[in-house]
C-alpha cells in the first residue's frame, strides 16, 4: 500500500528535485543552459524560416505572366523613384558635409544598415520580441536599433551565432528617448502591456506644457539622436491626447503604433559605424 | 448531584473566587470597551503615526509673461537620476555580508599574525554599524558608477549624504547624479534597463527665454526646505521635497501667487519605515501666471542700447504708469542662476557689481534733468516768467566762489525755453537763488522725490535724498548756504533720485500730474481707464506749459543737447543731464536723459542714466543717454506706430 502511494509522487518528487536543483545552480550555469538551448534551437528557427520563404516563393510563382509584368513594372517604378530619392539624398549628405566642416561642427552618428528577415515572434516574452536571422556572424551587436519602413521597430536585447532577439517597442521592457516632430525637447516612450486587439499602444510622458495634441492634429513622436541609440527622425507613433502628470506640469499621454509592428516580416538593423565618443559626437 | 452543586452558595472559598473572576471579566470587558468605544481615535491616531508617512510635493511655479504674452520665465525640464533606498534592500543585505565575511577573514587573519601578548587587546569583532554604511555605499556607488559609464560623467556619493537621506528623507528617492542635460538624460532613458532600480527623475527649474533681459525685475528663485508651519501638524511623519521660492525682483513679490500647490502623497510603511503601498495621494498644481506691463521688444531695445555700459534704462507707459521696459546694467543671465546658483557665478555677478538693480536700488544726483523742476517750482513761485532772462557770460558768482556754465563762453542772453534747450547752469543759479531752497524743496517732495515709488519690485532704494536746511542740519551738521541752493537748482549737491523716480517724474509731466504711480503688472482695458496716480495737476498755466515743453522739444532740436535723439516724424520732448558722480572710489560722470514723446500726444516715456566706471570716461547726457533713448522710442515707434502718432498702411 505504501509502496503504491510513493509510486504516485514520483513525478511530482522529480519536478521538485528539478525546481531546487534549479534554483541552487549558479546564475551563471543558468544563463548558460538558457544560452545553450537558445542556440541549440536556433538552427530549427532557421531552416524553418527559409522554407517558409521558399513557400513564399513558390506562392510567388502561381502568379500569371501579367500579374507579375505589372508587378515587374510597378517595381521599376519605385526602384526609380528610390534612385533619384537616393541621389538626392547623397547630394544634401555632401551639403552638409560641407557645412559642417565649415562651421567645424563635431561628427555624427553614422550607421550602417543590415536587412533581416524575422523568424518568429517569442511566445516566452508575451510576443513581445522577434526573433531574427541575422546574429554574431553579422556583427549585429547589442542595443542596437531595429527599424522597418513605418520607423522604430525595437532593440536588439540578445545576438546569438545566427539569430538576435530584438524587444520590440511594444514592449513594457522597452524605453527610449523621443520627440514630437518640430520640437527637439526630449521626452520618454515606453511601450504598454498590449491588449491583444487593436493596434499596439506606448505611452509617452515628460511631455513640456505648452504641447498640444488633439484627435484632429495627433503629434508625431519620432526619434531623437540625443540617445545615440536611433538617428533622429524615424517615426516612433502618434499622440492623439496629453493629460497632466503626476508633477502637476509635464505632460503623459497614449501612443499609437504602426499596425504593421504586429506582422513583420523584414527588418533593418543600424549598427554604429563606430563606438559612441561621449565627450565629441553630436548629442 | 455534582460536588460544585454541595458547595454552590456554601464555601466562602468557591463565592470569593466567583466574585475575583467577575471582577476580572467586568474589568476587561470595560477595559476592552474604552479601548474600543473611547479611546478608539487615540489608538488610530497612534497606529496612523506609527505606519503612515506623508510625501509633499511642491506645485510647480506660475509662469511669468510680457504684456504681448511672451514667456519671460517659464519652467523646464529639470532631469536627474535618483534611485529609492527600498529597491535597493536586497543588494544592501548581500553587500553586507560579503562585506562582514572579508572583514572578519582580514581581522582573523591580522589576529594570527600578531605576537600573543598583543592579541588579548586586538579586536575581533567588526564594526557592524560602519560596515552597513560600506555596504550601502558600495551598492549605490555601482549604480553611480554605470551611470558615469553612459554619460561620461564623474560623479560620487559619500557616506555622508547616504546616512543623512537615511535619517531624514528615507521615503523619497535618493539623488544620484542631478541636473542632467538633455543628451545625458536622452542616454540613461536608452540605456538603464527599464527594470533598474535607476529612475530618471524629471522635476522643474525655473527658465528664462530672455536670458538676461529684465533680469534684476523678473528675479531668481531659490530653493529652500519648506516652511514647517506648512506641514500638518496631525503627527504623521513628513517628507519634503524642496520648494522654490522667489529671492528677488517679480519672483519674489509675486511669491504667493506664483507658488504652486503642493500636492500630498500618503504611504504605508513597514516597521522599517520604507514604503509599503500608497494610500491618498493629491497632484500638485501649479502656481498661477502673472502677466507683467514689460514689451520684451522694448525691453531688448533698452538692454542692447546699453550694450556693455553701465547704467539703466527705463520707459513707461505715460497714461498708466505701466513699465513697458527696465533695464539694469550690468545684468546676469538668469539661466546661469537656475536650479541654483554655482559659487562660481555667485562670485562672478559680484566682482562686476552685477546683482545692483540700478534702475531702483541705487541713488544718483539727477544733473541738469533735475532743471525741469526748478523751472516748474519757479513759474509756480512766480520767479520765473515768460520774460525771465538771464545773461549767461559762462560764470556765476555766489559769495566769494565762482560757479561755472558748462559752456565755458556761455549761452548770452536766454529766456527759459533756451535755458533748457542749452542747459544754461547760469539761468539755473540765479533763479534757484531767487526762489530759495523752500520752495525747491517743497516743489520736489511733490513730485515725489522722497519717496519711493512702491514699484512691483523689492529693495527699492531709501536713500532718497531732497536737501533742505533741516535736512543739512540734521545729517551733515552744518548750515545751509547760498551755493547749496545753486548746486540743487541743477541737480548737483546733495540731490540723490533712482532712475526710476526720474522716469515716473518725465512722465508726470507728460500727462501734467505730479506723480505717476509705476506697475509692472499689464493693466486690463477696464482699469487702465481707471489708473489714479494718486498725485494733483502741475499747477502751470497752459502758456507755462507751452513754453516748458517748447524747451524740452528744442532740447531735442537742432541746437539742443539732444539732437542726436532726433528721429523723423516723432516729435520728442527732452532734458539731457551730465552729474559729476563719486563711485567705485572715483569722481566719475552719469549720463542722463529723461523725455517723452509724442508731444502732441505723450505715449511713451523714457528715463536713461549711464554711469562713467572710470574717471577717464567722459559721459554726456545727450551723446551717451540719448542714443539709449533713442533706440527705445525707435521700437516703441515699430511696435506701436499708431500710438507714436504713424500712419499705419492696412
Amino acid at each position: 500500500m505504501a509502496k503504491l502511494r510513493l509510486d504516485r509522487i514520483k513525478p511530482l518528487v522529480a519536478l521538485g528535485v528539478f525546481l531546487l536543483a534549479w534554483w541552487i545552480i549558479p546564475t551563471v550555469v543558468k544563463s548558460f543552459l538558457k544560452a545553450s538551448f537558445s542556440e541549440f534551437q536556433a538552427p530549427a528557427w532557421v531552416a524553418t524560416s527559409y522554407l517558409d520563404d521558399l513557400e513564399n516563393f513558390w506562392a510567388r510563382r502561381s502568379h500569371s505572366k501579367v500579374e507579375l509584368i505589372e508587378a515587374g513594372k510597378e517595381v521599376a517604378r519605385s526602384k526609380s523613384l528610390y534612385q533619384f530619392n537616393s541621389q538626392r539624398k547623397e547630394t544634401l549628405e555632401n551639403e552638409i558635409q560641407r557645412l559642417e566642416a565649415i562651421l567645424n561642427l563635431p561628427s555624427r552618428r553614422e550607421f550602417r544598415y543590415e536587412v533581416a528577415r524575422v523568424v518568429r515572434r517569442d511566445l516566452s516574452a508575451w510576443w513581445q520580441q522577434i526573433v531574427i536571422r541575422k546574429g554574431k556572424d553579422f556583427d549585429i551587436p547589442v542595443g542596437a536599433a531595429v527599424v522597418f519602413s513605418g520607423g522604430v521597430v525595437g532593440r536588439v536585447v540578445e545576438v546569438g551565432a545566427l539569430t538576435s532577439r530584438v524587444e520590440l517597442v511594444t514592449s513594457p521592457n522597452f524605453r527610449m528617448a523621443a520627440n514630437f516632430e518640430g520640437d527637439e525637447r526630449p521626452v520618454v516612450y515606453q511601450g504598454l502591456p498590449q491588449s491583444g486587439f487593436g493596434d499596439p499602444l506606448g505611452t509617452v510622458r515628460d511631455a513640456p506644457q505648452d504641447v498640444v495634441a488633439s484627435t484632429q492634429i495627433p503629434l508625431k513622436l519620432v526619434s531623437t539622436r540625443l540617445g545615440g541609440t536611433f538617428p533622429p527622425g524615424l517615426m516612433v507613433g502618434r499622440v492623439s491626447w496629453l493629460e497632466p502628470g503626476s508633477t502637476g506640469i509635464f505632460q503623459s499621454g497614449e501612443v499609437e503604433l504602426d499596425a504593421r509592428l504586429l506582422s513583420l516580416h523584414e527588418v533593418a538593423v543600424l549598427i554604429p559605424l563606430y563606438p559612441i565618443d561621449l565627450q565629441n559626437d553630436v548629442p | 448531584m455534582s460536588d460544585y452543586d454541595v458547595h454552590r452558595g456554601e464555601n466562602p472559598r468557591i463565592i470569593f473566587f466567583f466574585w475575583i473572576v467577575m471582577a476580572a471579566t467586568v474589568t476587561l470587558v470595560l477595559g476592552l470597551g474604552w479601548r474600543q468605544l473611547i479611546a478608539a481615535q487615540k489608538y488610530e491616531e497612534i497606529e496612523k503615526r506609527q505606519t503612515e508617512r506623508r510625501i509633499l510635493k511642491p506645485g510647480p511655479r506660475g509662469d511669468i509673461y510680457d504684456r504681448k504674452g511672451n514667456l519671460l520665465v517659464g519652467n523646464r525640464a529639470h532631469y536627474s537620476a535618483v534611485v529609492y533606498l527600498d529597491d535597493l534592500r536586497r543588494e544592501f543585505r548581500a553587500e553586507y555580508s560579503k562585506i562582514i565575511r572579508a572583514e572578519r577573514a582580514a581581522l582573523k587573519e591580522a589576529y594570527q599574525l600578531k605576537p600573543l601578548e598583543e592579541r588579548e587587546d586586538s579586536q575581533l569583532t567588526p564594526d557592524y554599524n560602519e560596515l552597513q554604511w560600506v555596504a550601502r555605499q558600495n551598492v549605490i556607488q555601482r549604480y553611480i558608477d554605470q551611470i558615469n559609464l553612459i554619460t561620461g560623467r564623474d560623479d560620487a556619493v559619500s557616506t555622508r549624504a547616504i546616512i543623512r537621506h537615511f535619517n531624514e528623507q528615507l521615503l523619497l528617492p535618493l539623488p544620484l547624479v542631478s541636473d542632467l542635460k538633455p543628451d545625458e538624460y536622452a542616454r540613461l532613458i536608452e540605456q538603464v534597463p527599464v527594470q533598474s532600480p535607476i529612475q530618471i527623475h524629471t522635476d522643474t527649474a525655473r527658465y528664462y527665454p530672455y536670458g538676461v533681459a529684465a533680469a534684476h525685475t523678473l528675479g531668481y528663485v531659490q530653493k529652500v526646505n519648506p516652511d514647517p508651519d506648512a506641514i500638518p501638524s496631525d503627527g504623521i511623519k513628513t517628507y519634503t521635497f524642496k520648494t522654490k521660492i522667489g529671492k528677488t525682483g517679480l519672483e519674489y513679490y509675486f511669491d504667493d501667487l506664483l507658488s504652486g500647490e503642493t500636492g500630498t502623497e500618503i504611504w504605508r510603511v513597514d516597521p522599517l519605515g520604507f514604503q509599503d503601498s500608497l494610500l491618498d495621494g493629491v497632484t500638485p498644481k501649479q502656481g498661477e501666471n502673472l502677466i507683467t506691463s514689460i514689451d520684451i521688444d522694448l525691453q531688448m531695445a533698452a538692454e542692447t542700447a546699453l550694450g556693455e555700459r553701465t547704467g539703466a534704462a527705463i520707459a513707461l507707459d505715460v497714461r498708466t504708469g505701466e513699465v513697458l521696459a527696465i533695464a539694469s546694467h550690468p545684468s546676469y543671465d538668469l539661466n546661469g542662476l537656475s536650479p541654483y546658483i554655482p559659487r562660481k557665478t555667485f562670485g562672478e555677478i559680484n566682482d562686476r557689481g552685477a546683482w545692483l538693480n540700478r534702475s531702483l536700488q541705487l541713488s544718483y544726483p539727477p544733473g541738469s534733468t533735475f532743471k525741469l523742476l526748478t523751472s516748474i517750482a519757479g513759474m509756480r513761485h512766480g520767479t520765473i516768467t515768460l520774460q525771465t532772462e538771464h545773461d549767461c557770460q559762462g560764470v556765476f558768482r555766489i559769495g566769494n566762489r565762482i560757479y561755472h556754465c558748462h559752456a565755458r563762453y556761455g549761452h548770452g542772453v536766454v529766456d527759459e525755453a533756451a535755458a533748457i534747450e542749452g542747459s544754461c547752469n547760469i539761468f539755473y543759479y540765479a533763479e534757484g537763488l531767487r526762489m530759495g531752497i523752500d520752495v525747491l524743496s517743497a516743489e520736489a517732495e511733490r513730485f515725489g522725490f522722497a519717496e519711493r515709488t512702491g514699484i512691483e519690485v523689492p529693495y527699492e532704494t531709501g536713500r532718497l535724498v531732497v536737501p533742505s536746511k533741516e535736512w543739512k542740519r540734521e545729517r551733515v551738521g552744518a548750515g545751509w548756504v547760498p551755493g547749496d541752493t545753486a548746486n540743487t537748482s541743477i541737480g548737483q549737491g546733495f540731490l540723490l533720485v533712482t532712475p526710476l523716480q526720474m522716469a515716473t517724474f518725465i512722465a508726470s509731466i507728460a500727462r501734467d500730474e505730479t506723480r505717476t504711480q509705476p506697475t509692472l503688472r499689464a493693466l486690463s482695458y477696464a482699469k487702465a481707464q481707471q489708473v489714479n496716480h494718486g498725485g494733483e495737476p502741475v499747477g502751470l498755466t497752459r502758456k507755462q506749459r507751452a513754453e516748458l515743453w517748447e524747451g524740452m522739444e528744442r532740447v531735442v532740436g537742432d541746437g539742443g543737447t539732444g539732437r542726436l535723439v532726433q528721429i523723423d516724424g516723432l516729435r520728442i520732448a527732452g532734458k539731457t543731464g551730465t552729474a559729476d558722480f563719486r563711485a567705485h572710489g572715483k569722481e566719475v560722470n552719469l549720463a542722463w536723459f529723461v523725455g517723452f514723446a509724442p508731444v502732441e500726444n505723450p505715449q511713451i516715456a523714457v528715463a536713461v542714466m549711464v554711469e562713467g566706471t572710470s574717471s577717464l570716461d567722459s559721459y554726456h547726457g545727450g551723446s551717451t543717454a540719448g542714443p539709449v533713448a533713442k533706440d527705445i522710442f525707435l521700437e516703441f515707434i515699430e511696435q506701436y506706430p499708431e500710438r507714436a502718432g504713424f500712419q499705419v498702411a492696412r
